[in-house]
């Protein structure tokens, strides 16, 4: 513990404010003495700890641009995060969250949010969380959603959308609203369709991404996929396209079987 | 104007429509195509005449005016057929004979000239004497016709008819060139008529550009033409000079000349691609042709870091199509700064753990 103090101190007493205290075996933020007393710190990183919750004095720390909690065993985040007003960069990618807290939707300026590898899926994203439009970048990879709610056609701003291994079933036409989308990533899912409105991004060329494998695509769209993703994008443009899309949807068939078996994720143990 | 019409004396009723030599009465006719600044100009003449005094003798002849016959040795004035007694033939108003026999005849009546004048004769509006002759009637006021001028050049009107301009008289030529004024138009400095349209300014006046032909080839100029040192040079000969010619605009640049991108640029038409605000003289970035600001330059051509989202100074660290500056290249999981060795897992960058 006294190994802790000393980081701590020495970040006080060098003005530091960047602070990394990472696979320490941390178990408390509350037990780091003098950690929340911090005010000018701009970056934590608490990474490959064993910390279970975060304090709701975590919002002592009025600075921190950047709060990184990547592989910890969180089950909970405080409301209080939202009330964070510099916070732009959190990361808390592989921990055991199940929601979002209430009224996190309410950060002022956060641009980069990593919940990869968590427990999440459309009910757990509190009701305003579409109304974080300063967001840049979106990874929620790795999570147990089937649902893309609509509204994230509010996130304006949004370049980068991570949607990996998840059991996605389809996206929501409202994909297409989002102009200065550069990078989507929807390989893992059970998606057998695009929609059409994804024709009006530009996904294709070395400045953008588009990954699509592993999904149970129809036919058409696996065929176009083989010969590469430009090809993809336009053939989801054209009119037979558009014509086979409403025809599926009408169709409503039974989403495919999931797929991914997510018993050993370390996110779901303990 | 007096004329003696001593053989051919006689009396006319007066009538308009007749053209009588002694007394002529005209009135200018209101000319429906004159525009309604104009107005009548009625115009009176008025002429003189010398009576015929004569000593013949007309028996059973009586005094036109007292109607008793004359003595046999009397003088008789006789006037156009009629006669009269001497002393009866005087004027209608003072009873006087009349001054070297010229009187005014009015209405059947005679006077003399100065009665005629106080009775009858119009004062001028401008030297303020009787108007003897021809009679200007305009601006609610009589003329002498040597009297009723333009008020700003003062060329004489009385023939060449007026335009009422704010209360004044003006020539044709004086109103258009005030009407112009006041529609913001251009006078010809040398000929001073208006220019109604592409006028060219030379040494800050304005004129017709045909007035002026050009310094080196000698054409006839049009609107286009430029001044240069007090000068005139038609546009191509202008364009052949040297002076730089806007690659935005297309003008000629005679103010500051910014070069880039292999062209001439007015230092406000030197702008982004993008934002397209002026660089004023700061840093630009050049690509296929265009220019940009430092921030559309990255924008568009990739190098905004993907942690502070700002423009990258320096050296670039280019991964799954994003870029960092080098001290935002770090581990997106622990935040440790790269070293030479890292790995690249699922879109992310990692620190290679030895």
């Amino acid at each position: 513990m006294s190994k802790l103090k000393k980081y701590v101190e020495e970040c006080r007493d060098q003005k530091n404010t960047e602070l990394e205290i990472i696979d320490k075996g941390v178990t408390n933020i509350l037990e780091i003495p003098g950690l929340l007393e911090l005010g000018h710190l701009t970056r934590l990183t608490l990474s490959h700890n064993k910390i279970p919750s975060v304090p709701p004095t975590i919002t002592n720390l009025y600075s921190l641009e950047t709060l990184n909690l990547f592989n910890n065993h969180i089950k909970e985040l405080p409301t209080t995060l939202s009330s964070m007003t510099k916070l732009r960069i959190l990361n808390v990618g592989m921990n055991k969250l199940s929601s979002l807290p209430r009224g996190f939707g309410a950060c002022p300026v956060l641009e980069v949010l990593d919940v990869t590898y968590n427990n999440l899926n459309e009910n757990g994203l509190p009701a305003n969380f579409f109304q974080l439009d300063s967001l840049r970048a979106l990874y929620i990879g790795d999570n147990d959603f089937e649902i893309l709610p609509p509204e994230i056609g509010k996130l304006k701003n949004l370049m980068i959308l991570v949607l990996r291994d998840n059991d996605l079933i389809a996206l929501p036409r409202e994909i297409g609203d989002l102009p200065r989308l550069r990078e989507l990533h929807v390989q893992g899912n059970r998606l057998t369709v695009l929609p059409p409105e994804l024709g009006n991004l530009d996904l294709v060329g070395s400045k953008q991404a588009f990954r699509g494998e592993n999904n149970p695509w129809v036919a058409p769209i696996a065929d176009q996929f083989q010969i590469g993703v430009s090809h993809v994008f336009e053939y989801i443009r054209t009119d037979t396209y558009k014509f086979l899309y409403g025809r599926h949807l009408a169709a409503d068939a039974a989403p495919p079987p999931k797929t991914n078996d997510k018993s050993k994720k370390i996110s779901r143990m303990g | 104007m007096a004329s003696t019409h001593p053989a051919t004396l006689r009396l006319q009723s007066l009538n308009e429509k007749t053209a009588s030599d002694l007394f002529q009465r005209r009135r200018h006719h209101h000319d429906p195509h004159e525009d309604g600044d104009h107005h009548n100009i009625l115009d009176i003449s008025v002429v003189k005449q010398n009576d015929d005094s004569s000593t013949m003798s007309f028996s059973g002849a009586v005094c036109r005016r007292c109607t008793e016959p004359f003595g046999p040795t009397e003088q008789i004035v006789n006037s156009v057929g009629e006669v009269w007694h001497t002393r009866c033939f005087v004027c209608a108003q003072c009873f006087q004979p009349f001054p070297d026999g010229v009187f005014y005849e009015f209405e059947g009546r005679k006077y003399c000239e100065h009665d005629f004048h106080v009775l009858f004769a119009p004062c001028c509006g401008k030297c303020g004497e009787f108007v003897v002759g021809r009679v200007i009637k305009a601006m609610n006021n009589s003329w002498h016709p040597d009297c009723f001028r333009c008020e700003i050049c003062i060329g004489p009107l009385a023939d060449s008819g007026f335009v009422k301009n704010a209360g004044r008289a003006l020539c044709r030529e004086c109103n258009a060139i005030e009407k112009a004024k006041g529609l913001g138009k251009y006078v010809c400095h040398k000929c001073h008529a208006v220019i109604e349209e592409g006028h060219i300014k030379y040494k800050g006046e304005a004129y017709h550009p045909y007035h002026f032909n050009c310094t080196t080839c000698g054409v006839e100029l049009n609107a286009d033409a430029r001044e240069v040192n007090q000068e005139l040079y038609c546009l191509r000969c202008h364009d052949k000079m040297g002076i730089p010619i806007c690659g935005a605009c297309r003008r000629p640049i005679e103010e500051r000349v910014v070069h880039a991108l292999g062209k001439a640029w007015h230092v406000e038409h030197f702008v982004c691609a993008k934002c397209e605000k002026p660089f004023f003289g700061t840093r630009h970035y050049e690509k296929k042709g265009l220019a940009y600001c430092e921030i559309h330059y990255h924008q568009l051509f990739g190098n905004i870091c993907f942690v502070c989202n700002n423009v990258i100074a320096g050296d670039v660290f280019h991964a799954f199509n994003k870029a960092w500056c080098v001290s935002h290249f770090a581990c997106s999981v622990c935040d440790r700064k790269m070293s030479q060795r890292w790995l690249v897992g699922k879109g992310t960058i990692q620190r290679q753990i030895a």
